[in-house]
Order: C-alpha cells, then sequence, then structure tokens
C-alpha cells in the first residue's frame, strides 16, 4: 500500500480510537441502541384488551372467544354490548376487537362465505404482530375442536390491521438500525474530521506535502471507510449474538453492500465539511442530512405508505438502498434480483457523490 | 546575481477576486540567508510565503524557488521546501513519534531513513522526551522545536517559517532564534514571518510589507540608515509640560518623525541643526539623549511614510 495512505490510516484511526467520546459513538452507541431494539423484539405481550361482538346465542363464536380467553395472552375489555368497535380501539379500552359475521360463526363456516373479523391496533407494531400470531393459533386450534384434525371447513377470519397497515415487526427494524448507525457514524465521523483539520491549522501542513489533491481526499476519507467497515461488522455480529438476528445470506455479500453504502456516506461526509466552516457547522450539516435520510430510509416507516413525492426523494436516498439490501440479505437470504439492483442504484450513487465530493475539495483547497 | 539566488521573485502579484493580496513584489534570497517578513496582519507576508511553498499560483509575475516554477503546480516545490504554518502543525492528540511518522508518510519517506533523520533532528532541537510523549503535554516552545523538525524530516533546502515564536515564552524564543542560526549554518535557507523586532533585528535582511506591497528591504542597518539620515533623540519628560512642549514640537522645522515609546518620545530629524534649533525650548525638567533608531522607529517611518 501507498506509505502515504498507510500514514492517513494509522494516523486517523489512532486520533479516533484514543478519544474516548468517539470510541463511545463508534462501538457503546451501536450496542446500546441494538440492545433498546433487541430488548423490544424479545418482550412477550400479556393482557391484551380483546373485546368481542355477536349475535346472541352464536354458542361456536362464544366457545372460540373462550379460547382467547383461556390463552392467558387476553384480558377482557370493558364495553357496553351495543358500541362501535372501531371506537373502542381509538379510545384505548380494547388493543383488539373479535367481531362475529352476521347469522352466527358456525352456519356461516359451514357456508364457506362467511369470516369473523379481528380489529388490531397496530399503533404498536409489536403487539399488533403479537396479536395475529396468537390469534391465528387460537383459531387453528378452535377448528380442530369444531370440525377435527381435518379443520374441513376450516374458520376463517379476516384481519383488519388499523394505524399502521405494513406492521412493522422488531427483527424487521434490527437491520434498519444497523443502517442508521452505519450512516450516522460514518457521515458524522468524516465531516467532522476534516472540518477540525481546517479548523485548527493541521490540514495547512498536509497540503504543503507534495501530495495529489485525490492522495489528500483518499488519505482523509480511507480511514473512515475502514472504521464505517468495522462498525458496520460489530453491529451485526452484536445482532447476531445478543439477539440472534440472523444472516442468513453470504457475508460477501454484506461486506460488497456496506462497502458501497460506506463510499456514499463518506462522500457526503467531505462534501459537509466543504461547506462547514467548523465542526459545529460540520455537525449540523450532518444531522440536516441525516433527519430525513434516516425518516425517509424505511427504517421506522415504509417507504410505499409514504406521499408521492417523498417516493420520489426516498429514492435519491442511499440509507434506503441499503436498509433495504440489509433486511434483504440478513431476513431473506439475499434474493439476487433486489441485491443486484439495489446495489447497482447504490454503487451509481456513490460513483456520483465521491465526484462531487472531490470536486468541491479541489476547489476549497485554495 | 541570479545565479546566486535559491529563491527568485519578480513582478509577483496574487489577487483574490478584486482583492490584491500580493502586489508586484520583488525579491532575491541568498542560499543560507535568513530573511524575514515584517508587517502588520493582513499586510500580504503569509499570502508570499504560502504561494512560495507551492501552495498558491501567482496570478501574474514569477517565482522560482530553488530555480523551481509552477508549471507542475507547486508539486516540485512543495517537495524541495520545508512549511511551518503560524497555526497548529503537530497533532496534540498524538505521541511525538506518531506525529513524526504521519509527517513522514506525508513525505512519502522510507522507515528507515524517516528514522535517522528524526535522530538528527533530535540532536539539533536537543529533544530529550521519549517518543511516547504527548504532544498536548509538551511547552509551548519544545513544541514549536518539534514542529520545525517536522518540517524539517525530508531534509528541504528552503525552509518557510511563519510566526513560529507567537504565543512563546522569551526564553523560549531566544532558543528557537539560536536554532535558526543553526540550521542556516548547515547550508540551508530560512524565511521567516514575525511581529517581533527584536526577531526581526537578527534576520540577514528584511523585507517590509504593508497592504501587498513591499515598502523596504535591506539589512537592519541599512533600513535604519536609510529611513533616518538625520539623528534622534529619546525625550523624558517628569513635568506635566510634555503635552504642550509636544504639540508646538510637532511643528517644528526638519521633523522628520516623531512617535511616543511608553512615557517617552522618539523625535528624528533632518540634521543635528533642527535638532538643536526644535529642542533649544525643551522645559528644564526633561531631559534629551542621542539615541540609534530601533527597528520599531524604522517600521513606524515606514510604515507611516506610505501611508501618507
Amino acid at each position: 500500500m501507498n506509505i502515504t495512505l498507510r500514514a492517513f490510516i494509522k494516523k486517523e484511526l489512532t486520533q479516533t480510537l484514543r478519544d474516548g467520546k468517539m470510541r463511545a459513538l463508534l462501538f457503546g452507541a451501536p450496542i446500546i441502541q441494538m440492545t433498546i431494539f433487541g430488548l423490544a423484539l424479545t418482550t412477550e405481550i400479556k393482557n391484551i384488551k380483546l373485546a368481542a361482538f355477536s349475535q346472541p346465542g352464536d354458542a361456536m363464536f362464544e366457545r372460540v372467544t373462550e379460547g382467547f380467553y383461556s390463552s392467558g395472552w387476553f384480558a377482557r375489555a370493558a364495553h357496553a354490548a351495543v358500541e362501535d368497535p372501531f371506537e373502542l380501539i381509538a379510545s384505548g379500552r380494547a388493543d383488539a376487537v373479535l367481531i362475529a359475521p352476521d347469522g352466527g360463526l358456525a352456519r356461516s363456516s359451514e357456508r364457506g362465505d362467511g369470516k369473523m373479523q379481528l380489529l388490531v391496533d397496530a399503533s404498536n407494531a409489536t403487539k399488533a404482530r403479537a396479536v395475529e400470531a396468537y390469534s391465528k393459533s387460537i383459531i387453528a386450534a378452535a377448528a380442530v375442536r369444531e370440525y377435527g384434525a381435518s379443520g374441513e371447513p376450516a374458520i376463517q377470519f379476516d384481519v383488519r390491521v388499523l394505524y399502521n397497515p405494513a406492521m412493522e415487526s422488531s427483527m424487521f427494524l434490527v437491520p434498519g438500525v444497523m443502517g442508521m448507525l452505519v450512516c450516522l457514524i460514518t457521515i458524522i465521523l468524516t465531516a467532522m474530521s476534516l472540518t477540525r483539520e481546517r479548523e485548527i491549522g493541521t490540514f495547512e501542513t498536509i497540503v504543503s506535502a507534495p501530495l495529489s489533491n485525490a492522495e489528500v481526499l483518499l488519505g482523509k476519507t480511507v480511514p473512515y471507510v475502514v472504521l464505517g467497515i468495522a462498525d458496520a461488522a460489530l453491529v451485526v455480529a452484536a445482532g447476531y449474538l445478543i439477539f440472534g438476528v440472523p444472516v442468513r445470506g453470504p457475508l460477501w455479500q454484506l461486506a460488497l453492500v456496506a462497502l458501497a453504502f460506506v463510499i456514499n456516506t463518506v462522500s457526503i461526509g467531505t462534501f459537509i465539511s466543504t461547506v462547514s466552516k467548523n465542526q459545529q457547522q460540520a455537525m449540523l450539516g450532518g444531522f440536516m442530512f441525516l433527519f430525513p435520510a434516516i425518516l425517509m430510509s424505511g427504517v421506522m416507516y415504509p417507504v410505499e405508505n409514504m406521499p408521492g413525492a417523498v417516493i420520489a426523494a426516498a429514492y435519491l436516498d442511499p440509507l434506503m438502498y441499503f436498509v433495504r439490501l440489509l433486511r434483504n440479505i440478513m431476513l431473506k437470504g439475499g434474493d439476487s434480483y433486489v441485491l443486484w439492483s439495489n446495489l447497482g442504484a447504490l454503487l451509481f450513487m456513490a460513483a456520483f457523490t465521491a465526484a462531487l465530493a472531490y470536486k468541491r475539495f479541489r476547489q476549497t483547497l485554495n | 546575481m541570479s545565479g546566486a539566488c535559491i529563491l527568485e521573485v519578480k513582478g509577483l502579484s496574487i489577487k483574490f477576486g478584486d482583492f490584491t493580496a500580493v502586489d508586484n513584489v520583488s525579491f532575491c534570497v541568498d542560499r543560507g540567508e535568513i530573511f524575514g517578513f515584517l508587517g502588520a496582519n493582513g499586510a500580504g507576508k503569509t499570502t508570499t510565503i504560502r504561494m512560495l511553498c507551492g501552495l498558491l499560483a501567482p496570478t501574474s509575475g514569477s517565482a522560482l524557488v530553488g530555480g523551481l516554477g509552477f508549471e507542475d503546480g507547486g508539486l516540485g516545490i512543495k517537495k524541495i521546501v520545508g512549511y511551518m504554518s503560524q497555526k497548529f502543525t503537530l497533532y496534540n492528540d498524538l505521541t511525538v513519534g506518531e506525529n513524526l511518522d504521519f509527517a513522514a508518510g506525508l513525505r512519502k519517506l522510507e522507515p528507515a531513513y524517516a528514522k535517522k533523520r528524526r535522530k538528527e533532528l533530535f540532536e539539533l532541537i536537543a529533544f530529550n522526551k521519549p517518543l511516547s510523549s504527548m504532544v498536548s503535554s509538551l511547552p509551548g516552545g519544545i513544541k514549536q522545536e518539534l514542529a520545525l523538525a517536522a518540517a524539517m524530516l525530508h531534509d528541504p533546502e528552503i525552509i518557510f517559517l511563519d510566526e513560529p515564536t507567537s504565543g512563546v515564552a522569551p526564553a523560549s524564543r531566544a532558543r528557537f532564534w539560536a536554532l535558526i542560526r543553526r540550521i542556516t549554518g548547515l547550508g540551508k535557507t530560512v524565511i521567516v514571518t514575525t511581529h517581533y523586532m527584536d526577531e526581526a533585528e537578527q534576520c540577514g535582511r528584511i523585507a517590509l510589507m504593508r497592504a501587498g506591497r513591499l515598502i523596504a528591504l535591506g539589512s537592519p542597518e541599512e533600513l535604519k540608515k536609510s529611513a533616518f539620515s538625520g539623528p534622534m533623540a529619546e525625550l523624558d519628560f517628569k513635568g506635566t509640560e510634555a503635552a504642550s512642549f509636544i504639540s508646538g514640537l510637532e511643528k517644528a522645522r526638519g521633523l522628520l518623525e516623531l512617535s511616543p515609546h511608553g512615557m517617552r518620545w522618539h523625535a528624528a530629524f533632518k540634521d543635528k541643526a533642527a535638532m538643536d534649533a526644535a529642542l533649544a525650548a525643551l522645559p528644564a525638567s526633561a531631559s534629551a539623549a542621542l539615541i540609534r533608531p530601533s527597528l520599531e522607529d524604522v517600521f513606524i517611518r515606514l510604515v507611516e511614510g506610505a501611508e501618507r
């Protein structure tokens, strides 16, 4: 490796790792965040408030409902006999409402056209996911009880998820959090490190050495690409070891995707440093990029549910591609169409942001 | 003449937009010389130095640094000069060894060569602390000597020092200047900017800059002679007559310069006759002594002369 690049990597890593605050940001924050999300992931939901609505004399529905209450997961929600089920959920007095089909459950099951309805409050996605899973197993057990092992005709029910139709699960959140952390750390670190050198004046010494602009830029950015990838590896390992978040796809795909993403963020960090006069501005600039990038990335809210203009903007968000790729590789085992189309987009953006960063960087040297 | 010059600047101008930072400057520096730039902040000293280090290209005019121009974007110049900027040049959060390793890496020095140079330079600056000392723990003077060593790691012919002693204790300043003389003794050329008049006195020649222009150039003695052809008196007032006497003196015939120096006044005259006539009315409580003008007097006279 080039002597200069090696010297830069050694220097930047030494400085970053020697600083206690930086160490906390690099290694402490990811573990804490992962722990918080990991705990959300493993919390068992109990005492779900369930209300049931049926016509009088629907014995089969009564038995199914009793199955819910005796499972230990559900508790009776207090309500009047005639009340709007939606109102019950909106007011928070019930987390889920079970509604019998017209004419009774037994008759509609035999006909095969009527369905029992379950309304679920998914403003808390984890809870909603639990309600759905518990309900399915209770209904399946009820079907076996009513009709025998064949379960024919089975009792069907129609789940309507309210407030959060995409119903994100925490498992789904973890790769998103990984993407978010790598994004935050690489952008802030790169922008701060470059601005800091300019601010304290050591940058003058670097540019007085007989180096090309590209060498200076690579020297100041490659160390943060290395740190970013190391951090991504740390987060994946923490997710896997502590909470069992799987990596179903090959690791080389994960590494390649992380590299493509980190080139984007380090370039963006460099760009931010060229428009910042001091470290505070660089920090602010970093967050000005990060907040919309995180909101549009699909980490917390599905991109598909956003208004058209925001979806269009989300397609310019490297974090969106990265999170998609992480979920695809880690949870689904790496579908090759998803991989190459999103990786292609990420690499294209990397080329663009790197070129832009290089251009701005060169302009601000003199 | 150009054969002897290691640095040759002709009609050099640097513009930033409409602002002319350096305006038609010409000078020549000999090998082994201590060449000083004196001037207020914003006079163009740092800009001139940055240009000569290959960091800025001249807008017009020419400069040859060790015989090299700007055809390659300053890369050739950067190889043969050492530059210590007026801001921090060492990293406080790295050790002495780590700082020098990075400086060697920037210059692409082979590790064995860098180690040998480091040893030589430690001897030169008499550095005896461990390599593992954090730079932040070193006193200001030692830091600056170390910064100089880092700037000289690649054995440059010409060394540019931009206000190397600002913020350094007086004893350390004297030590640093002894070091500069040792370096020029080795045949290196040192170009230095300073605010301190006592430091300027130690330069072989001084270039006085104001508003981007070179307003005087010469050895300290030459500058004093050219600025003050006649005698200079230092007036020391004990009583309260000072104000009225000074306002009268300001109108005296043959007065070249009158400036306050603390409690005293320096008055320069065209010749001895003019001085005797002007000081005849000096109050009894006041005393006048004939003095040699200091560089500060020269600076005031030349800079104000340029402003008139």
